[in-house]
């Protein structure tokens, strides 16, 4: 097992050394970031001052060796929009995210597992193929149209709760909803095939042989089977919602990470972006590893099998 | 009175392209402490048959369209779902699962697997469960029961596996075993001591066992009444001596010629010609009259099942008495 | 054992299936999408009016079947008066012509890194198959977002940030079929005869992934329809005057307290295409090459 466990954050660690060769990259693709990190009227002899101290003079690979050093120590240089060090800017606004990232998940798996298992046990029947229905439409809407929507109905004509902002619980929902949804259709039919494929296998008959009540079945039984590859896609579908947090949080002015980066892809405030981007890099990194990692806890057969 | 007495049970499944008659007028016995075989080829229905008794039948589709089934007296037919779950289903009917390898629950502890129908049951609960669980496994020989609880399926051999799977099923003492194939997926020397396992628990429990098979040898080796299945129904049965010496049956003789011999001297293996008749589209008459060689004109009238010797019956024109 | 069970369902929402393509030929579905295309080739030419058309005195002005509204608009006006009908139809052209070489670029890399990672296995697939894990830790939309930055916003960013999002899906699936068709015999006997690598790429592995990639595009129309979408909206894609379905969501997400026709149109154009596209991605799948149902 601890072998493992090694292997993954092996494998891990260099996921995110290449995430930040990536965005490495991409930064310099721009052109001169000199230019794009002083105002516009700054004298010559101080671009080329900066050029100096930033490196930029010198080869390729010393610039990124410079900058994975510099990265390691958590300076990505001072945010030129906000007025200061652009990691603990992100850092600051990180927390926010990973709320609403799980509470989008929350909501997802709220709607997926029961529609889900009920189509499943159910299936043919008209649960199923309403949340069939349900799930198509769902995954054809962009989740920021979703957010749009929520806030014209619950916030604007139902003055139900508030279209923006962060707050307690009630500022959650209806980002959490329009961030959840999209997830919510393809969860759903993984849950339901999963609990199909479970509760077609000689075990379930053989526990429903032996007398025991169907309820227990489903849940005890035939779920924590089916648990298993939900689970699997838990982390991808996490990592999804922080990518798609960006979306979500402009439009409800949430203050996470995903709005920051957007405002400072706009002011062309690199340092902020780079910090941005490698940390939501290495928030999705970690949600993967962590399910692979759970995945050994959930299927005991894959404990010894490493 | 008998232990499980099945008169004339019909079993019919719905399907999309017709409706399929796999049980159509069984009627069998089985007493206590009796060992009744049920052999056939794939298709006869004799897994159907086991399963009817449990009415573990497909969802929707699979019916008891009639017949009656009678368990310590009691009528089965007529009990809800619920009933059938909560005192049946493994309290007084229990199914030995044919798959060892398939059969248990691959995340869940072999403790918690076996504890769960004696908990369900109402057998044992709370600190006494854990040691009752024990107790069955040393009782199917399960060495170092006790420690073993936590362990999962996967880290037991296929042999131990069909052992975990009986002691599941015995674990409250039920009347009746319906073991489903428990030898077939399993090889020849761990077969031999899954059937010793199976007679030292009749002899300790006085259970009666319906065996379900295909393997004329495991049949002969277990049970004491066998009863041989063509087509949904029963073509002959009696006890095991007498049909294997002396059958009644055109199918169970060519059943028991099909079986190689060694030194037997011919080098060409008996097959027995044609195929069975689709299960949707039976025919009136005898079912195996298109395959038989003693074939007669009187074979499209279904034969009575008459008596042969004691308690040997057979249902063949070459045996029934003009009435 | 395995049977299948009938199950009798309502004529009426058996007929319902049957337009959203859950058996057979999706008609309404495909309607749609000739529908798009048919916006999105036409252009100018066949809407009612001019997608740049200012009218301030005619701004939000709602729906024909709303009091206020008119039949020459009949989808409403936005803030500046203009069409919504107009612009639907001429943000279709941008979504066409985005699907259109996103996918095709994103595919012919993709089969291309599947099929040399397949094949030649060794370094080259550990190589390929590094990048694909190592660009798929970088979620897309951030991903999308510094392109964005680094590049400049406009159709061929677009284009580019979603080429480059989705290689690395078709090259894992391509690497998995060209695995297993590796092993087959007319590619061993192609290989001992000393046919060069590009004819058994040409000749030997392609058509017989043709398939795949097919239905792998067709399943993919409707994620880069959104994403694009998304790009739009954050105002990193197609710029003014050029009109796309994600920047009519934008401009109208300002006066969402106005009116209700400016957000739900688009929207709703925008479902009804990813949704029409999804359908028909599936049951060309289905019919196709069912085993990627796995996805």
């Amino acid at each position: 097992m601890t072998r493992f466990i090694l292997r993954r954050l092996g494998e891990g660690a260099i996921s995110i050394l290449g995430a930040s060769l990536i965005v490495f990259v991409i930064s310099r693709l721009s052109g001169d970031p000199v230019v794009l990190m002083l105002p516009p009227d700054a004298p010559a002899s101080s671009v080329q001052a900066l050029r100096q101290t930033l490196g930029l003079d010198q080869p390729f690979v010393i610039q990124y060796g410079m900058f994975l050093t510099r990265a390691l120590h958590g300076d990505f240089g001072q945010s030129y929009r906000w007025q200061m060090p652009a990691l603990r800017l992100i850092l600051e606004r990180l927390p926010a995210t990973v709320q609403l990232a799980v509470a989008g998940l929350c909501f997802s798996l709220c709607v997926a597992v029961p529609v889900g298992v009920f189509s499943a046990v159910n299936h043919g029947g008209w649960i199923d193929r309403m949340g069939r229905i349900f799930a198509m439409l769902g995954q054809a809407m962009p989740a920021f149209w979703v957010g749009l929507l929520l806030i014209l109905t619950f916030a604007i004509q139902l003055e139900w709760l508030p279209a923006f902002g962060y707050g307690g619980i009630n500022h959650l929902v209806l980002p959490a909803i329009a961030l959840g949804w999209y997830p919510v259709a393809a969860m759903t039919r993984i849950v339901r095939s999963a609990m199909l494929d479970v509760l077609n296998t000689d075990h379930i008959r053989l526990a429903r042989a032996l007398g025991i009540p169907e309820r227990l079945i489903i849940w005890k039984y035939a779920f924590r089977n089916a648990a298993v590859p939900l689970l699997t896609m838990l982390g991808v579908y996490f990592a999804a919602m922080l990518g798609g947090s960006f979306v979500v949080e402009v439009i409800f002015a949430w203050p996470g990470v995903g709005r920051t980066v957007v405002e400072a892809v706009f002011s062309r405030d690199f340092p902020v972006v780079q910090a941005g981007v490698l940390s939501a890099s290495v928030m999705f990194v970690l949600a993967n590893l962590l399910v692979d990692l759970s995945y050994g806890f959930v299927d005991p057969r894959i404990r010894d099998e490493r | 009175m008998r232990l499980l007495q099945v008169r004339d049970l019909q079993t019919h499944l719905h399907l999309r392209r017709g409706v399929l008659r796999p049980v159509d007028g069984v009627s069998l016995d089985v007493d206590e402490g009796e060992t009744l075989g049920l052999v056939g080829e794939s298709g006869s229905g004799k897994t159907m048959t086991g399963l009817s008794l449990l009415r573990l039948l497909p969802k929707g589709a699979g019916r008891i369209a009639g017949g009656s089934i009678q368990l310590d007296g009691r009528e089965l037919t007529s009990l809800s779902e619920r009933e059938m779950a909560r005192s049946v289903r493994g309290r007084l009917i229990a199914m030995i699962a044919q798959d060892p390898m398939t059969s248990l629950n691959p995340v869940w502890s072999i403790g918690t697997q076996v504890m769960t129908p004696m908990r369900v049951h109402g057998i044992e609960s709370g600190a006494r469960l854990r040691a009752a669980a024990a107790e069955i496994l040393r009782r199917v020989r399960i060495p170092s029961a006790e420690k073993r609880l936590p362990d999962y399926p996967h880290q037991f051999s296929g042999g131990q596996r069909q052992r975990i799977v009986t002691a599941m099923a015995i674990g409250s003492s039920p009347r009746l075993l319906i073991a489903d194939e428990p030898t077939t997926a399993l090889d020849v020397t761990i077969q031999a001591q899954i059937i010793a396992l199976l007679r030292r628990i009749q002899t300790e429990t006085g259970a009666g066992i319906i065996l379900i098979t295909h393997d004329l040898g495991v049949a002969a080796s277990l049970c004491h009444r066998i009863a041989v299945m063509y087509a949904g129904r029963i073509v002959e049965q009696g006890p095991v001596r007498s049909v294997y010496r002396k059958p009644a049956h055109p199918y169970t003789q060519a059943l028991l010629a099909a079986i190689p011999r060694l030194g037997a001297g011919s080098d060409r293996l008996t097959a027995i010609p044609g195929q069975p008749p689709s299960l949707a589209e039976l025919p009136s008459g005898c079912r195996f009259a298109p395959s038989c060689p003693h074939r007669m004109a009187v074979c499209d009238t279904y034969p009575p099942e008459t008596e042969i010797g004691d308690d040997h019956r057979a249902a063949c024109w070459l045996h029934a008495r003009p009435n | 054992m395995s049977v299948s069970i009938a199950t009798p369902g309502p004529r009426l929402l058996g007929r319902l299936r049957l337009a959203l393509g859950l058996r057979g030929v999706p008609w309404i579905a495909l309607l749609v999408l000739l529908l798009v295309l048919i916006c999105a080739a036409g252009g100018e030419a066949i809407a009612p009016n001019d997608p740049n058309d200012l009218d301030l005195g005619a701004a939000f002005r709602p729906p024909v079947f709303e009091l206020g509204g008119s039949f020459a608009t009949p989808l409403g006006t936005d803030n500046l008066g203009r069409d919504l009908l107009s612009r639907i139809m001429g943000g279709a052209r941008v979504s066409v012509i985005v699907a259109f070489y996103a996918i095709i670029l994103s595919g012919s890399i993709g089969a291309l890194a599947g099929m040399a990672s397949g094949y030649f296995g060794g370094m080259i697939d550990t190589l390929i198959m590094r990048l694909v894990e190592i660009q798929q830790s970088v979620p897309s939309v951030a991903l999308a977002l510094i392109l964005a930055a680094a590049l400049s916003p406009g159709l061929t960013t677009v284009i580019v940030v979603i080429a480059l999002t989705y290689w690395a899906w078709y090259a894992r699936i391509i690497r998995g079929e060209v695995l297993s068709l590796k092993t087959r015999d007319y590619v061993a006997y192609a290989r001992v005869a000393g046919v060069g690598t590009a004819t058994i790429f040409l000749r030997h592995l392609l058509p017989n992934i043709l398939n795949t990639l097919l239905v792998l595009a067709t399943l993919q129309v409707g994620q880069v329809i959104l994403f694009e979408a998304s790009l739009s909206f954050l105002g990193l894609g197609v710029q003014q005057p050029d009109v796309s379905w994600g920047l009519m969501l934008s401009d109208a997400r300002q006066y969402i307290t106005h009116a209700w026709w400016p957000i739900t149109m688009p929207g709703l154009a925008i479902m009804l295409t990813c949704l029409s596209a999804n359908i028909v991605g599936d049951w060309l799948r289905d019919r196709l090459d069912p085993h990627l149902r796995q996805l």
